[in-house]
């Protein structure tokens, strides 16, 4: 019965929407201080190959790759973080896309490393090393009515989804800290945060570093996701697609790049036939969102009305659950 | 309290102040008066930290805190209210004067919030309101609000008076004396120098940089030269 529900294509879709939707968080987070980075494609290139590398090469767990392809990100998120402090909106977009192009060339070029273009294949893949564990400990999918195959995909999406909700979480909960005020205070008015005593330096920095650790660690799970990856993964196409998250679903709620990854990930497995559209698609997204809503579809008025609706509902639900009585 | 002493400031190549020196007493409302492009704003900006002077020195109360962040500065109880009223127009009237309590760590904020609302109604009235839905004197009283709310020994206001209507310029200068009177230190920047010299005790003309003039509020007010000059009235 639940054997023939869990269909492993269906998880794997749902898989890369949880690591778009990190990807989107990540994006999100630069952005509430009010720059825009496209390095992030940059980074999760970063974390990927970290990871991968690490992993392949030296036989360290995976665990172990994430942690370190992560910090890397982070690294590399405070190194291009300091100089870039002093640019805004569109010079701080280019010189930030040109970095994820840096990085994609050094991928592709240092090939004793990296193989270059061809890219890395049979990275150690996170669902088959817990299934290969937990056999150890004579474990049997069965148990579950479930072949291996199926359980493989089941884990990595619930260890995803648990993964991907505490993110959001857990920048849920920075948003309404002196962090998260002192990133709002920044993004509407720098010289009058500074007028307040908010160190816009650190905030600026930490904000940026945020984004690169997120969206590295997008990486190493994309990369023992997949078991491959290649430079293309992670070239400009990837850095527009999360821009796309934030100027689709709204940057000024974190439910904003969430919904636009997951809309925006579904809709082209949904839709097969316009897929080979799709940066067409994004393209027309952009000029239609700046035109009609530039802040994008989420904002806070619709998640107030969505609250409202919902209390309503609830009320209603009170009321006549005490008329039964 | 307060002591500056041959500050020089540049922007680029160009230097902007040129050997400034002033005393803010204790207790004491001390304006500098000078007509535009002077170098007011720019030693204000010096005095908190948004510059970093070239040369001279900046003493607070004995202290010398001369290449301190604005951050650092408000914690030694130096705060500024910028030129123009820069609230965050994105948050609401409540929200910004928690920002003004940012780097406070103890437990009285929330009634520090409601005694400056007694003293602002208009801004408990609209305190859901979002600041850039205020009026501009609204506006300039959220900002002076929310600079108090940092607990100043020191509080820097930059054109208070800056394009707002002449009865509310008044009402800005009563509570400046008001805060005044509180106990807390004000140097002001003003062109209203009618208005502004007749509530502060000591004043200083800056001319293209330089300090030209200085004298207590009221030698100012009755300096023929600096009337004429400086507050735009021939002398009778």
């Amino acid at each position: 019965m639940l054997a023939e529900l869990i269909n492993p294509y269906h998880l794997q879709v749902a898989s890369f929407i949880l690591i778009n939707i990190i990807l989107g968080v990540s994006i999100y987070i630069t952005l509430s201080t009010g720059q825009l980075s496209l390095a992030n494609a940059g980074f999760m290139g970063i974390g990927a190959y970290t990871s991968a590398l690490l992993t392949l090469n030296f036989d360290l767990p995976i665990i172990v790759g994430i942690l370190a392809g992560t910090l890397m990100a982070g690294l590399f998120g405070i190194i291009i973080g300091i100089p870039t402090l002093r640019l805004q909106g569109v010079y701080l977009a280019i010189v930030t896309l040109g970095f994820g192009e840096v990085i994609r060339v050094i991928f592709v070029n240092w090939e004793s490393l990296t193989k270059g273009a061809v890219g890395l294949s049979g990275i150690p893949h996170m669902g088959r090393e817990i299934l290969k564990t937990l056999k150890g400990f004579g474990f049997d999918p069965k148990v579950f009515g479930l072949q291996n195959n199926q359980f493989v995909f089941l884990t990595i999406f619930l260890l995803l989804l648990v993964i991907t909700i505490s993110i959001i979480m857990f920048f849920r909960r920075q948003n309404r800290s002196r962090v998260g005020r002192a990133f709002a205070a920044i993004k509407l008015d720098e010289k009058a945060a500074e007028s307040m005593g908010i160190n816009i330096t650190y905030y600026k920095v930490l904000a940026f570093a945020q984004g690169a650790l997120v969206a590295g660690f997008a990486g190493t799970l994309f990369a023992h996701v997949l078991a491959y990856i290649s430079p293309a993964d992670f070239a400009y196409h990837r850095a527009v697609e999360i821009l796309i998250f934030a100027v689709f679903g709204g940057s000024e709620v974190i439910w904003g790049p969430v919904f636009g990854a997951l809309f925006l990930t579904v809709m082209p497995e949904v839709l097969r036939f316009i897929s080979e559209y799709r940066y067409m698609i994004y393209g027309l997204i952009i000029i239609i969102m700046m035109a009609v809503r530039p802040q994008g579809l989420i904002d806070v008025n619709i998640l107030n009305w969505i609250k409202l609706k919902t209390s309503k509902r609830r009320q209603k639900h009170g009321t006549s659950s005490q008329k039964s009585m | 309290m307060l002591k500056v002493s041959g500050i020089s400031a540049f922007y680029g190549r160009i230097q902007v102040l040129k050997n400034i020196g002033l005393e803010v007493a204790e207790g004491s409302i001390v304006t500098i008066l000078g007509a535009n492009g002077a170098g007011k704003t720019t030693t204000m900006k010096t005095i908190s930290g948004l510059l970093k002077p070239q040369q001279g020195s900046i003493e607070f109360q004995g202290e010398e805190v001369k290449g301190l962040r604005p951050d650092q500065l408000l914690r030694k109880g130096i705060a500024l209210v910028p030129e123009g009223r820069q609230i965050l127009s994105g948050m609401t009237v409540l929200e910004n004067l928690e920002m003004g309590a940012y780097h406070r760590k103890d437990n009285e904020i929330d009634r520090d919030i409601k005694a400056i609302m007694g003293r602002f109604p208009i801004l408990e009235e609209r305190q859901k309101q979002l600041g850039g839905t205020l009026s501009g004197g609204q506006q300039q009283m959220l900002a002076i609000a929310r600079a108090i709310l940092s607990k100043p020994k020191l509080l820097l206001l930059d054109e208070p008076s800056m394009g707002l209507a002449p009865l509310v310029v008044a009402d800005i200068f009563k509570i400046i004396k008001e805060i005044n009177e509180a106990g807390t230190t004000v140097l002001l920047v003003e062109q209203n120098a009618r208005q502004a010299l007749r509530i502060s005790d000591y004043g200083y003309v800056l001319e293209t940089g330089k300090i030209v003039a200085e004298g207590s509020a009221h030698e100012l007010l009755n300096d023929p030269r600096i009337m004429e000059a400086y507050l735009g009235r021939k002398s009778s």
